[in-house]
């Protein structure tokens, strides 16, 4: 048995596939931190000001003890910066309603903006203050979108996939516009003391794209981007909540520290925690997963406890098969439910689960 | 050229995804006396199929998808108005929506599509529609199946009150309710007591084929 450690050593050490006294977890508790924060506050009010942001996260350590802080904010930051309308509901995720590409003329038309206005400003200063806040007691890192998915976010899902086809080299045009976006963005993150920045490359996913298209469309984009983010010496990392994600390119040829991934049982294409271990994806990355998000929601205490059990047995048993010793952190599989109706009591329980059951014979 | 030959032009239009020559070929088969019901059937529906079945066995990806839609939608504007009076497209219909508060609509319409390839009328209601509008349309339009989805999860909640307003109408009875998107579990489906739930339009066309 491994002697207690810190959560920072827990960290490390599984990053470096080092013995631990058990499994790292962090449920991705994002949003709905906010409501622990003066008694709860909107989206909006989270999402425009970076102490009640950063004071979510600092809240949500306190609560749940968790072994990680990663900063997502919502994935309509970067569009809403570039111009297109974003929906503000009281307690829903903020979305894009109106895009700002329609007509393939539209993409050369993209400026970068100011980050130091508007929600990217926002997210920055917020990933500070809790990076700063939280930086001896876990490992820290912001969050962005990747060219291609700020773009999605931008011109429409429908209309990028269209034009991926109809109008390639305008979109790459606009690629490189959001590339230089994300790099400005990356400087910024470099500034706040995080630890890390994941990103997220959520159309490498083969339900999308083949291999060609997200090569092709976001693969380049996306090296310049994991080189700049090392080079500013940020740990890569990479949250891909999709159905059948590009796992080689994503893990192989990227080489994130820390690679967040889902898990849907009804489609036999995609890879459950003990085929991706045993599949050799956790050899070089700390993977994260991949409990149902929406247990959180629905689920019951019991249920979720069950649920956490099952995943961490699976995940140190094929950890063991492959000769591992700690690189898999037991967390859900996408952002949790930010709804005021999810069971904070849930998130607590994943954490007091991998507490007690995530302790590894070595 | 012979009914065969447009009708294989009119697929293949769809299968490489050009509007233009599905619309050309589309013509064609009317100016040359082909039924639109024949035209729309062996030739659109026929190239749609294949599309989906390269869709589902990961040969294409959705960009492809989406040109070939676009193909079909050519085609289906030239063909349908031709359809005489009386004469159905298709016996069983579904009508398709993003509910309440989302705006996200690319599965909707991928599912439009797949669905109408699978020899299927729609009834797109659109997205973001209100839970008034999709009770009023259901029983206006009377469709076989009610297929609503979201891509989030705080408006998975106007999935909810869709299905119970059909249920305080009387009406959930005679109309099949399918249930998808991302935050959509088996275990929401079955909460709101819907028929049915998929994540994807090729699995939910198939259950469209058991149920139809």
């Amino acid at each position: 048995m491994t002697k207690p450690l810190t959560h920072i050593e827990r960290g490390l050490a599984a990053l470096q596939n080092e013995p631990v006294d058990r499994l790292t977890t962090y449920p991705l508790a994002m949003g709905v931190n906010r409501r622990l924060v003066n008694g709860g506050v909107t989206y909006r009010e989270w999402a425009h000001d970076p102490k009640l942001y950063a004071q979510s996260f600092i809240e949500g350590q306190k609560k749940y003890d968790f072994d990680f802080a990663i900063g997502l904010m919502d994935l309509s930051v970067m569009a809403g910066d570039l111009g297109a309308h974003v929906r503000f509901d009281q307690e829903n995720t903020p979305f894009v309603d109106k895009h700002i590409i329609h007509d393939p003329e539209d993409y050369e038309k993209l400026e970068v903006p100011d980050i130091t206005k508007g929600r990217s400003a926002v997210l920055l200063e917020g990933t500070k203050l809790f990076a700063q806040a939280l930086k001896n007691d876990v490992i820290t890192a912001g969050f962005v979108e990747g060219p291609l998915l700020a773009l999605s976010q931008s011109a429409g899902a429908e209309r990028l996939f269209l034009d991926l086809a109809l109008n390639p080299s305008a979109v790459h045009g606009a690629l490189e516009t959001l590339t230089e976006y994300d790099s400005r963005l990356v400087e910024g993150f470099a500034e706040t003391g995080a630890a890390g920045l994941c990103w997220d490359y959520l159309w490498g996913n083969y339900s999308c794209l083949g291999d060609a298209e997200y090569h092709e469309f976001e693969a380049q984009y996306a090296h310049k981007l994991n080189k700049l983010t090392r080079d500013k010496g940020l740990a890569v990392c990479i949250h891909n909540c999709a159905d059948m994600p590009h796992l080689d390119t994503q893990i192989k040829e990227y080489k994130p520290a820390i690679y967040s991934m889902a898990y849907y049982p009804f489609n036999p294409d995609s890879p459950s925690a003990s085929k991706v271990i045993a599949d050799g994806y956790a050899d070089d990355a700390l993977i994260g997963g991949n409990i149902d998000p929406q247990l959180f929601l629905s689920g019951t205490e019991a249920q979720i406890r069950k649920a956490t059990s099952e995943v961490t047995q699976e995940v140190k048993t094929a950890l063991c098969k492959r000769g591992l010793k700690s690189r898999y952190c037991i967390a859900s599989g996408c952002e949790i439910p930010p709804d005021v109706a999810t069971r904070l009591e849930n998130i607590g329980a994943v954490v007091d689960v991998v507490k007690k059951e995530g302790s590894i014979q070595y | 050229m012979s009914k065969e030959e447009i009708l294989k032009k009119i697929s293949d239009a769809v299968v490489n995804g050009k509007p233009a020559v599905a619309k050309e070929g589309s013509e064609e088969a009317l100016k040359n006396g082909v039924r639109p019901i024949e035209a729309i059937n062996d030739g659109l529906v026929r190239g749609m199929a294949i599309v989906g079945d390269r869709f589902a066995q990961h040969q294409a990806y959705l960009p492809q998808v989406l040109i070939s839609s676009q193909a079909l939608y050519a085609g289906l504007d030239v063909l349908l108005p031709a359809i005489p009076k009386g004469e159905s497209v298709a016996k069983k219909t579904v009508a398709v929506a993003v509910v309440e508060g989302d705006v996200h609509d690319i599965g909707k319409n991928i599912l439009k599509t797949l669905i109408i390839a699978g020899g299927y009328q729609v009834i797109d209601l659109g997205r973001d529609v209100p839970t008034e509008e999709v009770l009023a349309a259901t029983e206006s339009k009377k469709p076989d199946v009610l297929a609503l989805s979201t891509l989030m999860t705080p408006t998975m909640l106007s999935i909810r009150d869709a299905v119970d307003g059909l249920k305080e109408s009387g009406y959930r009875s005679k109309v099949l309710v399918a249930v998808g998107g991302a935050p959509v579990s088996q275990t929401f489906s079955d909460e709101i007591g819907a028929d049915h739930k998929d994540n994807d339009a090729i699995h939910h066309v198939a259950w469209l084929k058991e149920v139809l």
